[in-house]
């Protein structure tokens, strides 16, 4: 578990540190089912019982909802492309219940879409500094330079 | 009779085996050369590797520390201060600011750190006073202080 | 909010300064002391040891640096060239006779970290052995540093005003010999 050896990213906020209106992070989830399989059957469940309540409880997702011929199920997630987003998210469903699938999907609308992976720094903000930055001149007189080299000339012109 | 444990055994082992080597292999994809793919080399660079991580831990927090009181040190000269002044001083004004902090303040908010150096400069020059005691000697006492009339 | 634009905070935050140093009268080491910490970007409080935020330092009058006790005859400055019998070694004076910038140089080479960083920050030292610095370098200069070491002065630099204000620790008696 070496520092370079593990993915790692800086603290980022889609939401502004909460101070601009939420905005639902999550765009499309796919679910493809099979009519058959035993392993959907969890799957077909929730489609019968939950999924039109969800899409209606979510207006600003786009669920598609496939029937083809599988051994696993599968549900994909789609993140709003913005600056710092815009992941796909593929998830196994497989032998799983429809009140199990209801939760992960549940998790998957309300989470921001960014990679769960170790933050470098855990504070972040867009304006670090309030007095203005450091450099080289901000403690000193405001007449530096001009007259070193105004005196050197003068030497050397004597 | 069929026997199906036992080949199943092996595979299992076989398969076992694949999926370690390729568990190791991923934390050493971003070495230099061999080590990268060759479990024999990679193996062994992994361990070292751990091994450095660990220590490094450690390592990291004596480093910081270094590099904030390299910060502070090159501040407070701007304000014609020594570190050792500057931070005793700090201490003794009960501002109890650590150096992480301080070093920030320096870099992003030098107003804020110039008016520390100020506060600490002045806590000095009173402890200065302190200790020289009204400007005299106790009779009978010659004390190396010199003052020019 | 600062001034700045993030660019512009970047150029002036990581902005590289120019120094002039005098090296009338000083000794060498103390000379290195004050570059190396400049050469290096210790001066900073944005110092870090990867990111390059060393200044350019240059000295001028190396002719004529002070060393103090005999150290003109007694230090020495050993080399080798790799040939067998190739080991030199000169005085202090004959170095200086030979190259006047060579002692503040090794001064300061010596005082640096010693890692692949050296040479970079050695390219940022500019030495002159004496008043004469090209125009091209002279208007890069943008504080004189003060020498860290005060130049001292005969009895003959004093005026006679300040003698006499000179506090007086000892009458000789009127029949002492010196």
């Amino acid at each position: 578990m070496t520092a370079r050896g593990t993915p790692s990213r800086f603290l980022d906020s889609v939401l502004h540190n909460g101070l601009g209106r939420y905005v639902q992070q999550l765009q499309r989830l796919s679910l493809r089912v099979s009519r058959d399989a035993p392993s959907s059957r969890g799957a077909r469940e929730f489609v019968e019982q939950h999924a039109a309540d969800f899409a209606r409880r979510n207006s600003g997702v786009v669920l598609y909802v496939t029937a083809k011929k599988c051994h696993v199920p599968q549900l994909v997630a789609e993140y709003r492309e913005s600056r710092v987003n815009g992941s796909v998210q593929e998830i196994a469903i497989g032998n799983k219940t429809a009140e199990e699938i209801a939760t992960l999907i549940q998790k998957l609308a309300d989470q921001s879409g960014l990679d769960v992976i170790r933050i470098r720094k855990p504070y972040h903000t867009y304006n670090p500094s309030i007095q203005g930055q450091w450099h080289p001149f901000t403690n000193r007189p405001p007449q530096l330079g001009k007259e070193v080299t105004a005196n050197d000339s003068d030497h050397k012109t004597q | 009779m069929v026997l199906l444990t036992a080949p199943l055994r092996v595979r299992a082992r076989l398969t076992d085996r694949y999926w370690r080597v390729h568990d190791l292999l991923q934390y050493a994809r971003h070495f230099r050369g061999r080590k990268n793919r060759c479990y024999r080399l990679a193996v062994r660079a992994v361990n070292r590797a751990f091994v450095k991580c660990t220590n490094a831990r450690r390592l990291k927090k004596k480093n910081m520390r270094m590099l904030w009181i390299n910060r502070i040190t090159a501040a407070s000269q701007e304000h014609g201060l020594k570190y050792p002044a500057f931070i005793s001083n700090l201490i003794k004004c009960q501002v109890e600011l650590n150096r992480k902090v301080l070093a920030d303040l320096a870099i992003y908010e030098p107003k804020t750190f110039k008016s520390l150096a100020a506060l600490a400069k002045r806590r000095k020059e009173e402890g200065l006073a302190a200790a020289l005691g009204e400007e005299k000697e106790p009779p009978g006492i010659f004390s190396r202080v010199v003052r020019h009339q | 909010m600062s001034s700045f634009s993030r660019a512009q905070q970047q150029w002036a935050t990581f902005g590289r300064v120019w120094y002039l140093l005098d090296g009338k009268m000083q000794p060498p080491g103390k000379l290195a002391a004050v570059a190396s910490i400049r050469l290096q970007g210790l001066h900073k409080p944005v110092y870090h040891q990867l990111s390059k935020c060393g200044d350019h330092v240059v000295i001028k009058n190396t002719r004529q640096i002070a060393f103090s006790g005999n150290k003109w005859e007694q230090k020495v400055y050993s080399s080798h060239t790799g040939y067998p019998g190739g080991f030199r070694q000169v005085t202090a004076a004959q170095l200086h006779q030979r190259d006047p910038v060579a002692i503040v140089k090794l001064a300061v080479y010596g005082m640096l970290p010693k890692n692949l960083h050296r040479r970079t920050m050695m390219q940022r030292l500019h030495l002159f052995p004496d008043d004469e610095i090209p125009e091209d370098i002279l208007k890069n200069i943008v504080e004189e540093l003060p020498q860290p070491r005060k130049i001292p002065r005969r009895l003959d630099e004093y005026t006679q005003e300040e003698i006499d204000a000179f506090p007086i620790l000892w009458v000789p008696p009127k029949d002492f010999r010196m």
